[in-house]
């Protein structure tokens, strides 16, 4: 095995790594801007720097070469090395900014020459708290310059496409984002124009920068040139709590970052998992903050009349009441329930329950694939977070033709999230004389034309999992309150960060924006307790754990292993009872 | 991976701007002598240049629709290198260096000179779009500074006022400007030896 000494500290190692990346997988620091572990290393930013060396070995002998005092001898390299895209070789030696004053010196140097046209405009750059050129030039920088002259001066605000917005005089010229357009997207859209002091990214003369995964370059860029046309100036950094969470805008179970202030889910950003998507994530992915924030159902509401034009609010106790009175006086072969594969695996699980010990029967299901809406890479058919959930529950698929037989031959009907009508799959017609119960967490176009909407948590809002097209399960977390959660008492919410006696705090300002929803699982715990059933559902966990027991596939799958392995592939796809 | 999105490859270049059949065959050959594709591009905008004069976006997007290479590639090579011309010039260009040493040695006043002469702004063309005079970085010619290049071809040096109206005149009766051997200094041989005499 080879053998490497950095900084004075020998390891081991196999095979060809890059410097960089060895240095960094051994929690030891370099600063760096253009190098990306998922692209190709052009080592153009210099930032990298560190000395390299080798242990001179005698040709005929093999033996170390010794100097006077008996220690081996080095014969350096003749300049500092980039050590982004530089090969580990046996016997190599070593020297970081920890323990070597050139090394400090070239980055000092190196970063002093990045920022002689910066505009260090970090008070209002939407990267300031995050952006590795301050983090950088805080801990290795210059304290001032030595350039006298004036800026030089390129185009600002400029709209490279619909959702990414350049300031080019923040760019360094790293080329992380049209290696990303080459290597990784392969939409080739961007490219560096003029040269010298002058450069900068930009798209051919007359094409528009709309690649589906474009805003992962404004993740992408290490300073705040490339940044995002929706959310630029919309919040600090430090201001909003970072939460990992899971795209839901389609099967493949991207994991992000929601990051929110105030109960808004201001902006998503990717989390990397090198199962699932790696850094990345689709632009559609991000608009979910709509489905969060935007047209949400609060408070349950009922039409009291089947001629009335709007539903009124109503209490929790009233809706439960009036479900209990409905169940009751209706013949349960007039009764439809549904599930979803918009809702995670512990809400299909517990609705499922419910159904079965009240309804006498078992939930069906409606996919919702788009045939050729995939690309092979984050985008696919499945427009659904959770298809394989519902079939690993069992749930009946049902086609578009049999879903509307069983609505047409039915009274009453629950579903949960789907928006038929919508999708063209029933229309508001259907609906009529029904009793339509609907569980959603959107003002859909089933939720106006519903007898009763039950508000439910989204996503962004309750620890649920969540199974992929890969059969990977997967969970969430609470990013933001409803109006039931206090998120200094539910210990799951991320708060901000630590401040310096290590208490949590954050930046919200007001307490504005819950929601007046509920878990799906305590709805229906409560539910079964009119009917005089002592289930309790608390939390995800209780729905998951009563599943472990029944279903094998989810057999010691616990929320724990899934943070723990970043998602868990599930041995088995089929079916735990296939008949409904 | 993913290959989504428009590929960004010229949909429709204009119909005024096409390579004749031997232009075509001429890259053929170019490309054939290449591993990739991508390092015909700059053969590839000498075609262009040369046949049209210029290598306006349009051209670039004829460029990469010929190659088949994504545009936007086309257009950073086209744009990088200031010997590409990414707009119509005039039928001389004129690149008067003013760099550092010919800086020193009166460049910008040469280039006043011109503007006078040509009646144009540097950067400008003339009316009768004879001349473009654009100011140049360090030509790699500095031991005959002060200098320019004439449309990317022949060098004229240790300008002068006067030889610079020379030059103008024999431009615009069709001549170019005649090549001048210019003598490098030799090193001093007793210095050589003086140098080379370590093992003495
Ligand atoms: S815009 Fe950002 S990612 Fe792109 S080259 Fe400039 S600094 Fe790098
Ligand atoms: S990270 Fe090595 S040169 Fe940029
Ligand atoms: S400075 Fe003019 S050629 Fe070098």
């Amino acid at each position: 095995m080879a053998e490497i000494v950095i900084d004075g500290k020998s390891y081991s190692f196999e095979g060809k790594p890059k410097l960089l990346d060895f240095i960094l997988s051994k929690d030891k620091e370099v600063p760096f801007f253009c190098y990306h572990p998922s692209m190709s290393a052009p080592a153009n930013c210099r930032m990298c720097m560190v000395k390299v060396g080798q242990y001179v070995k005698n040709r005929d002998t093999g033996e170390y070469e010794l100097d006077e005092h008996g220690e081996r001898q080095i014969r350096w390299f003749p300049k500092l090395q980039t050590s982004c895209n530089m090969d580990m070789m046996d016997d190599m030696i070593v020297h970081t900014h920890e323990t070597d004053n050139l090394v400090k010196r070239a980055h000092k140097d190196t970063l002093e020459m990045i920022l002689i046209n910066h505009p260090l405009d970090c008070p209002i750059c939407d990267q300031a708290g995050e952006c590795p050129l301050q983090i950088q030039t805080y801990k290795y920088g210059p304290e001032g310059s030595r350039f006298e002259v004036k800026k030089q001066h390129k185009p600002k605000h400029v709209q490279l496409g619909p959702r990414v917005t350049l300031d080019a005089e923040r760019c360094i010229n790293c080329t992380r984002c049209t290696r990303f357009t080459d290597e990784i997207s392969q939409s080739h859209q961007l490219t560096i124009t003029r040269r010298g002091d002058k450069n900068h990214p930009t798209t051919a003369p007359g094409t528009v920068f709309d690649d589906p995964y474009s805003m992962n370059t404004i993740d992408l860029c290490p300073v705040g040139a490339l940044t995002s046309t929706d959310f630029r100036f919309k919040a600090r950094v430090w201001e909003m709590n970072q939460t990992p969470g899971l795209d839901i805008t389609n099967g493949k179970g991207v994991n992000v970052d929601l990051w929110t202030r105030d109960n808004l889910v201001l902006r998503i950003t990717p989390r990397h998992n090198p199962h699932v998507n790696d850094y990345w994530m689709t632009d559609k992915g991000r608009d979910a903050i709509q489905l969060y924030n935007e047209n949400r159902l609060s408070t349950p509401s009922l039409r009291l009349h089947p001629k009335d034009k709007d539903l009124v609010m109503t209490s929790w106790d009233n809706t439960l009441q009036t479900i209990q009175e409905i169940v009751e006086s209706t013949d349960s072969k007039q009764i439809l329930s549904l599930g979803s594969p918009y809702a995670s695996v512990e809400e299909n699980a517990a609705w499922a329950h419910f159904s079965q010990t009240i309804l006498k029967q078992k939930p069906s299901y409606t996919a919702h694939v788009e045939k050729g809406a995939g690309d092979g890479f984050l985008l696919v058919d499945d427009q659904a977070p959770n298809t394989a959930g519902c079939d690993l529950l069992g749930l009946k698929k049902r086609t578009k033709a049999a879903l509307k037989k069983a609505v047409s031959e039915s009274q009453v009907i629950f579903s949960l999230h789907d928006d038929y009508i919508e999708r063209g799959w029933i229309t508001k017609e259907d609906l009529k004389g029904k009793t339509w119960i609907y569980f959603g967490t959107n003002l859909t176009q089933i939720a106006n034309a519903a007898t009763l909407t039950v508000p439910i948590t989204c996503a962004a809002e309750h620890t649920a999992s969540y199974i992929n097209v890969d059969q990977r399960i997967q969970r969430t977390y609470p990013a933001k309150e409803t109006k039931y959660t206090n998120r200094r008492l539910d210990l799951e919410m991320s708060e901000g960060r630590l401040d310096r006696f290590g208490t949590k705090f954050d930046h919200w300002v007001n307490e504005d924006n819950k929601i007046d929803c509920k878990p799906l699982w305590e709805i229906v715990s409560d539910l079964f307790s009119l009917w005089g059933q002592t289930i309790t559902y608390r939390h995800g966990r209780d729905v998951l754990e009563s599943l472990n027991q029944t279903i094998t596939a989810l057999d010691g799958i616990t929320y724990q292993a899934m943070d723990d392995h970043r998602g868990v592939l599930l041995s088995t796809s089929e079916p735990q009872e296939a008949s409904t | 991976m993913a290959k989504k999105g428009s590929k960004n490859t010229a949909t429709n270049p204009p119909t005024s701007y096409s390579f004749t059949k031997e232009q075509l065959k001429e890259i053929e050959a170019l490309k054939a002598k290449y591993p990739e594709v991508q390092a015909v591009t700059l053969p590839v905008l000498w075609i262009a240049q040369d046949s049209f004069g210029h290598v306006n976006p349009d051209v670039q997007a004829l460029v990469a629709k010929t190659l088949d290479l994504p545009e936007s590639h086309v257009h950073g090579v086209a744009e990088f290198y200031t010997q590409y011309f990414k707009e119509p010039k005039g039928k001389h260009v004129l690149d008067v260096c003013t760099c550092l040493s010919c800086g020193l040695s009166g460049g910008v006043d040469i280039v006043r000179h011109l503007e006078k002469k040509l009646g144009i702004n540097v950067g400008e063309t003339t009316a009768d779009g004879q001349f473009t005079l654009q100011e140049a970085e360090c030509l790699g010619a500095c031991g005959y500074a002060p200098m320019m290049q004439i449309t990317n071809d022949v060098y004229v040096n240790h300008l002068t006022p006067e030889k610079v109206d020379k030059v103008l005149d024999q431009l615009i009766s069709g001549s170019t400007p005649d090549f001048e051997s210019i003598a490098m200094p030799l090193v001093d041989s007793t210095h050589t030896t003086k140098r080379g005499g370590s093992n003495e």
